[in-house]
């Protein structure tokens, strides 16, 4: 039953739900016809609790970061500015680490943003496609000369995130380490490698531009490139570390020879 | 560095990093913990009793292991069927 009037009290029952000063719709009723405000109201609470507990389930270090009651409060106006957009809770906090870039009260946290970026990207990993890892075995088979026409096929859960601040120590020193050693949140920024090749989510680090070469590499570009490319966004680009923690995570579902132009 | 060289660097990359990664990657924040896992949801290995994940064969095997938040295996506690409890261990138990 769509007639106009129901339309409109499901509109006005929605913005009652995200305005707890406007006047409860009319028409919540309860046993024997009385009117339910107070059900209501616990309708109300139980969406915003639900949305909270899930954005502390999906930013475990920014809560530990700012705490739970300042987390608690933040997550209320996120949630209030970014309604969900998709019934589907698991998609839910997408756009929290832009609410944080812009949100004055963790000014002084200039990192926590990439923190929340960096949680966001795991979760995403963990909720990806599975992937077989390839056999990198005949790899180290191949003439030398080929080696530079390779073209990577990425696993579908491989992303990889730069950061001016040392994102993956502060993440390791909050998450990880049971003995927490201090992280000095003014030193060298970070890259690593988000992928999650079997059940569990693994974080390794990248060298500076390491970033490059895997947004190459997962453009189609040829292992020669991709490295060109880097070296030209930082001149001691290590393409070693890089092709390593590829590897070590799993990253490479499989390769292809190229069409060398030497022959 | 002309192209025959680059690809030459290259190709010194790719077999370091291919002797560099021979061990792959864990996952960060887990430990493995002995004797606490139910019979036949064990993560992999022990030594011998079963082979890999899912198939050790009774509860708490105390040489199967199942992946646990790195800090908590030995704070995890099991009862045994008699009665007694445990905690589990880094490495396996013996008997």
């Amino acid at each position: 039953m769509t007639s106009p009037d129901s339309l409109n009290s499901e509109a006005g029952f929605a913005r009652a739900l995200w305005d707890a000063r406007l006047p409860r719709p009319a028409g919540v009723i309860g046993r024997a016809g009385r009117p339910a405000a107070d059900r209501f109201d616990i309708h109300r609470n139980n969406i915003f609790a639900s949305l909270t507990a899930a954005l502390r389930a999906r930013f475990p270090v920014v809560v530990r970061l700012v705490g739970e009651a300042f987390f608690a409060d933040m997550a209320a106006i996120f949630i209030r500015r970014h309604p969900p957009v998709s019934p589907v809770i698991m998609e839910y906090g997408g756009a929290f680490a832009a609410f944080l870039k812009e949100f004055d009260a963790v000014g002084a946290l200039p990192y926590l943003a990439d923190i929340a970026r960096l949680e966001w990207l795991r979760h995403l990993a963990a909720h990806g496609a599975d992937a077989v890892p390839a056999d990198l075995s005949p790899l180290a088979r191949l003439a030398p000369s080929a080696m530079a026409e390779l073209r990577f096929t990425l696993h579908p859960t491989a992303t990889a995130l730069s950061s001016a601040y040392p994102v993956a120590s502060i993440w390791r020193a909050n998450a990880v380490a049971p003995d927490l050693q201090p992280v000095l949140a003014d030193s060298a920024g970070e890259s690593v490698l988000i992928v999650r090749p079997h059940r569990q989510v693994l974080l390794l680090d990248l060298p500076p531009a390491g970033d490059v070469l895997i947004a190459a590499l997962q453009e189609g570009r040829t292992l020669g490139d991709a490295a060109a490319l880097a070296a030209a966004r930082d001149l001691d680009f290590d393409l070693t570390l890089t092709l390593a923690a590829l590897f070590r995570g799993g990253a490479i579902t499989g390769f292809a020879p190229g069409h060398s132009s030497s022959n | 560095m002309n192209r025959r060289t680059a690809g030459l660097a290259i190709a010194g990359s790719l077999l370091s990093a291919l002797a560099l990664s021979a061990a792959p990657a864990a996952a960060e924040g887990t430990e493995k913990c002995y004797g606490i896992s139910l019979a036949g949801q064990n993560d992999c290995a022990s030594a011998g009793g079963n082979s890999c994940a899912g198939t050790s064969k009774i509860d708490y095997d105390k040489a199967a292991w199942k992946l646990v938040p790195a800090g908590s295996c030995a704070t995890t506690m099991v009862t045994l069927p008699d009665g007694s409890t445990r905690a589990g261990s880094l490495e396996p138990i013996g008997s």
